[in-house]
């Protein structure tokens, strides 16, 4: 029996618009949430969502079909995301040099906490600074743990979307909390000594 | 509760309050949104070419052809400079040593 997304890639392969709009239907909830859990901005993840996309309808003849159609999607995500987020940081950068000259444009350089729409109403606030904390982490360990916490994805299958060991990905994911803790640990501190 | 314990604790609910998170979904007509941005794309002859031209392998070939080409064309510059200078420089010398130059002897000897 033939696999369905084998059927899919075939289907996207010669141009069928109705395997592009199968496709998008069953992964736009798991790009988009990868996207918010890296970007941590609703109009960002959207935005990167359609970048998947177009990607994958553009280079769909490159996909060699050696790993799961998820798992290409997965890292076309993450490689957008964090594309993205560099060049956030640098319109960051450039708009702080501007403030030096005297710009001030407070309102829209200033972050704004994260809520992420899946997050129970009950649990938003403790998610919100969970989120702030995950913001610190260096991009691997924020990679791998998002993908186990946001999409429930084992660690066999970030070791296969990270192209890395299970070890490594283990590795990875003790650290994240770790450094989580820590993070948590002095904003609590902090928070409790005012 | 001491406040070590306290902080454990919210440490904990912090880090556990994604375990049963749903899954996030995007804003309504992203297919259309989608297909407006790839009719864009396909529209757009520049934006193919910056692609080819941005391409890693295009963009080394590119430049090292330029650079072959400069260097071919700086080596025959000198080459064509070098041949004017030492013509010049050789000039003088066939001047002096040149059987033509009237003499001193040619003046007086003036009967065949």
């Amino acid at each position: 029996m033939v696999d369905q997304s084998e059927v899919l890639i075939t289907k996207l392969k010669q141009g069928d618009q109705s395997g592009f709009t199968t496709v998008m239907e069953l992964y736009q909830d798991m790009v988009y949430n990868t996207a918010i859990g890296i970007v941590q901005n609703a109009d960002d993840a959207d935005d990167i969502t359609q970048e998947v996309f177009v990607q994958v309808y553009l280079s769909i003849q490159s996909f060699k079909g050696e790993s799961k159609l998820s798992t290409w999607l997965y890292r076309i995500t993450i490689s957008k995301a964090l594309d993205h987020e560099k060049k956030k940081k640098r319109k960051k950068r450039f708009a702080f040099v501007q403030s030096l000259f005297g710009s001030h444009d407070e309102e829209r350089h200033h972050p704004v906490e994260f809520n992420h729409p899946g997050v129970q109403l009950e649990k938003k606030e403790k998610a919100g600074e969970l989120f702030n904390a995950l913001k610190q982490l260096p991009d691997k360990q924020r990679i791998a743990f998002t993908l186990h916490k946001l999409e429930g994805q084992s660690y066999q299958e970030i070791a296969a979307i990270m192209n890395t060991s299970l070890f490594a990905v283990e590795s990875l994911m003790g650290r994240a909390k770790t450094n989580l803790k820590k993070i948590l640990r002095n904003y609590y501190q902090g928070k409790t000594s005012v | 509760m001491n406040k070590k314990q306290n902080i454990d604790k919210l440490i904990d609910e912090a880090i556990n309050s994604i375990d049963d998170v749903e899954r996030a979904q995007p804003k309504p007509y992203l297919l259309t949104r989608i297909q407006a941005r790839l009719n864009k794309k396909t529209d757009t002859g520049w934006e193919k070419a910056g692609w080819l031209i941005g391409r890693p392998v295009v963009a080394i070939s590119g430049l090292v052809i330029l650079m072959l080409v400069n260097t071919v064309a700086i080596v025959l510059n000198r080459a064509e400079n070098f041949t004017a200078v030492t013509e010049q420089a050789t000039q003088p010398g066939n001047d002096e040593f040149s059987y033509t130059v009237a003499t001193i002897y040619d003046i007086e000897n003036t009967e065949p």
